[in-house]
């Protein structure tokens, strides 16, 4: 049952350890565990500090120097009785391991456990071999300070190079550039914990107590210049950039071909436009305006008044009597009720809603007097 | 200098030289050498100077038919050229695929026809021609804009054309020639002839009769010659729009059906227009074509915004002659306008003419006194009412100095022009 389990499964089981460990190996190449409390630091007295070395080195008359940023490596002495230890290299960049090449100039450099990007800007040709280590690694080189040495590390990583030491088969445990760089591949060498199996304790006072001074750098983030981070700019190849400004360029050739015209643009010299309508709407709004509704009410019974005159063929003015009475008598309404909507006698509106009202009985009697 | 769209595909030919040798410097070296040639084919390019330009004039064309301008272009330099000419015109001339491609070679010389459509009345003009000329590899080019003057003469649209078959027959019926006869104070004697049943016994010549062998009637035509002397006012009224035709468009359809039967009837015409200043006249065009001239003479006349002179415009019509006339006042009843301009110079033109009033009227008026739903609609009616009362009395006022009123919607008035002037010569007022 749970073999033929296994072996149905085996595709995913297989890719999903090629996931693990390659996110094993990123963690381990991508400079170590990043915790707070300083991994490697000369003055961390845990399981994973190095404060043991950096003690007994002083004790052997070595002159210890701990510095902790480019500006204060800069102001130290770095000569021919001088080497220079960088434990933690994940917080060098580009800018500063340039500064840290630069001041020392040719004298030893040792960095542990650099990352592949790392190892190239170190100026090493160099790559980082994945195989594993195996527990306990001998010597086997020429180097007379380590002829008879046995390492045993738990983790660490080879680097390919042509005379190192500690060899695993395809690559060694520490690698000596032509610049004087050496490259650590473990850091079991100088941990606390871990400094006093095997020969891992020799090995790394031979390596560190071959000078007077040692100047011990412990890289801070603080001095990294903006571009130090890995941008996309460097996963992507080296000719965008320039393609992209001859693209910007054909762009603005564009802009210019289509921009210039085939001449100006030619203007119509328009019209005035006045609607006759206009002043008697303005006249309209002055009346609203000032609520002139004694105006509005004369207005419009004077004009219904002329109006009616007209179709029952009677004089146009003066003769309001008359006219009061034949439309009485047309529309069979009262003669007071007539004469209070055609004669200022039915008095001025005193709301904007009577004026409505007066508006709309004189068109519904001008109504009744055209069927009539 | 004008580029072609060459110059940003060569541009981005410099993708390969980039890929292949990826830096700055790449980038730049391509540029200058793209710059390089561009400026060289500039360089190379004939100056659009050395053509020539020649249009004769275009004429007259009636608004909305087509026509077209013809551009004479001759290379009057020792270079061949190649490119674009654009002939622009102003937008309402409706000159369309006026961009013509031309290659000449030296002396060489090519007619450039753009066909014009003017959708507005009045004299369109040409703005200017544009000439862009290539270099040899067609990259850049030399561009300039020369003036060449032209001007196509929209003439005005005569909608109430139709008006006029019916009031010609209806002025046939006045000149005689068909059955009814008209009699009445100012007719003329026209000629003798022999008598018919039912002819009018009063109209027997007797004499003529006593030297004949039959009955003789004398027949009688309407008045012919006289002076109709056409005003059209183009000041700030006639700009006013009613349902968006600016009334002096209105009063130029009616002055044309007017004038049209008024020739026909034998009548002269005289015409004037003018605002402050006489924009144009037209002097005694009695002739069949008369509707023609005065479509020509009115084509570029617009609206002016300023308040008309009328004792220039009355001097003007003095100017025309002594000979007693009916003069046609097209303008606005416009109560404020004419009780300041028109009414004290009325009675010196009505004491030697026959003065009419023709005005077209807003129906958007009498709409506005109906809606009385809203406070704000009630004062717009009161207001027009008001409006409305104002132009009655100023009606009435005209009226009481002998001058007749002639008020009708943009679309009635030249025909209730037309018909007012037949009556006036049916009863022969003229």
């Amino acid at each position: 049952m749970s073999t033929s389990w296994v072996r149905r499964n085996r595709a995913l089981l297989l890719v999903g350890g090629v996931l693990l460990l390659a996110v094993a190996l990123t963690v381990v190449l991508g400079g170590g565990p990043a915790r707070s409390d300083a991994p490697l630091d000369p003055d961390n007295p845990g399981p994973d500090g190095a404060q043991a070395i950096a003690r007994v080195l002083d004790d052997q008359g070595v002159e210890v120097t701990v510095t902790r940023s480019a500006d204060g490596l800069e102001d130290t002495v770095v000569d021919d009785g001088t080497m220079v230890l960088v434990s933690d290299p994940s917080a060098l960049g580009e800018s500063t391991t340039e500064r840290l090449l630069e001041h020392a100039d040719g004298e030893p450099v040792v960095v542990l456990t650099p990352s592949p990007l790392l190892i190239d800007e170190l100026g090493l040709d160099s790559t980082v071999n994945s195989a594993s280590i195996p527990e306990r690694v001998e010597a086997r080189c020429d180097d007379p300070r380590f002829t008879d040495l046995t390492l045993e590390v738990d983790l660490g990583v080879a680097y390919t190079g042509d005379d190192g030491c500690f060899g695993t088969g395809d690559g060694s445990l520490l690698v000596t550039g032509e610049n004087g760089v050496t490259l650590v591949g473990s850091t079991d060498l100088l941990t606390n914990d871990r400094i006093t199996d095997g020969d891992n304790a020799a090995a790394a006072l031979r390596l560190l107590g071959e000078r007077e001074r040692l100047v011990w750098y412990v890289p801070n983030y603080e001095d990294l210049l903006a571009e130090d981070s890995v941008s996309l700019r460097s996963l992507l190849p080296d000719w965008i950039v320039p393609a992209l400004v001859i693209v910007a360029l054909a762009t603005i050739g564009l802009i210019w071909w289509r921009a210039r015209r085939l001449g100006a643009l030619v203007t119509e010299p328009l019209p005035v436009v006045v609607k006759a309508i206009e002043t008697t709407r303005s006249r309209g709004r002055l009346y609203r305006k000032v609520n002139d509704r004694a105006h509005a009410a004369e207005a419009l019974r004077d004009a219904a008044g002329a109006r009616l005159a007209d179709r029952l063929h009677l004089p146009r003015a003066g003769h309001e009597q008359q006219l009061v009475r034949d439309v009485a008598r047309h529309t069979g309404r009262p003669e007071e009720q007539v004469a209070a909507l055609l004669t200022p006698a039915g008095g001025i509106p005193t709301s904007d809603h009577e004026l409505v009202r007066l508006a709309n009985d004189l068109a519904a009697l001008d109504r009744e007097v055209r069927r009539s | 200098m004008v580029i072609t769209g060459r110059v940003p595909l060569l541009l981005l030919l410099g993708l390969v030289p980039v890929v292949l040798r990826p830096s700055g410097g790449t980038v730049w070296m391509w540029l200058g050498v793209v710059a390089f040639v561009v400026l060289l084919d500039w360089l190379l390019a004939s100056k659009p100077a050395s053509l020539s330009f020649h249009r004769p004039p275009v004429g007259t064309v009636r608004l909305g038919y087509p026509t077209s301008t013809t551009l004479t272009v001759v290379n009057e330099g020792s270079r061949g050229l190649r490119g674009i000419v654009r002939d622009a015109w102003q937008p309402t001339a409706g000159a369309v695929d006026n961009r013509h491609r031309v290659r000449l070679t030296p002396g060489d010389r090519v007619l450039l026809t753009t066909p014009l459509t003017p959708v507005r009345r009045g004299d369109l003009r040409a703005a200017g021609v544009t000439v862009r000329s290539y270099g040899l590899l067609g990259l850049a080019a030399r561009q300039q804009t020369r003036v060449v003057p032209g001007t196509v003469r929209s003439l005005p649209p005569f909608e109430s054309r139709k008006h006029l078959p019916s009031r010609l027959a209806r002025l046939r019926e006045l000149d005689g020639r068909a059955a009814v006869r008209v009699r009445g104070a100012g007719t003329e004697f026209d000629s003798l002839r022999e008598y018919v049943r039912g002819d009018d016994v009063r109209s027997i010549d007797w004499r003529a009769s006593a030297r004949n062998r039959n009955v003789v009637v004398r027949t009688w035509q309407p008045e012919r010659d006289r002076r109709v002397v056409l005003v059209l006012d183009t000041s700030r009224t006639s700009a006013a729009r009613v349902d968006d035709v600016p009334r002096l468009d209105s009063a130029m359809d009616a002055a044309l059906l007017l004038a049209a039967l008024a020739a026909r009837a034998g009548d002269r015409i005289d015409f004037v227009a003018g605002d402050r200043r006489i924009r144009s006249r037209l002097r005694s065009a009695g002739s069949r074509d008369v509707a023609a001239r005065l479509q020509d003479t009115m084509a570029d006349l617009q609206p002016v915004l300023v308040e008309a002179d009328w004792s220039g415009i009355a001097g003007a019509v003095a100017e025309l002659g002594r000979q007693r006339a009916l003069v046609v006042l097209l303008t606005a009843l416009d109560p404020s306008a004419v009780e300041e301009g028109l009414l004290p110079v009325l009675p010196a033109l009505t004491r030697h003419h026959r003065v009419v009033l023709a005005s077209v009227n807003d129906p958007a008026l009498a709409a506005l006194t109906e809606s009385r739903d809203s406070i704000d609609e009630v004062y717009d009616a009161a207001a027009a009412e008001q409006v409305l009362r104002r132009r009655r009395r100023t009606g009435e006022l005209l009226s009481k100095l002998g001058v007749d009123i002639v008020d009708a919607d943009a679309e009635k008035l030249p025909p209730a022009l037309a018909d007012h002037y037949l009556g006036l010569k049916a009863r022969g007022l003229l």
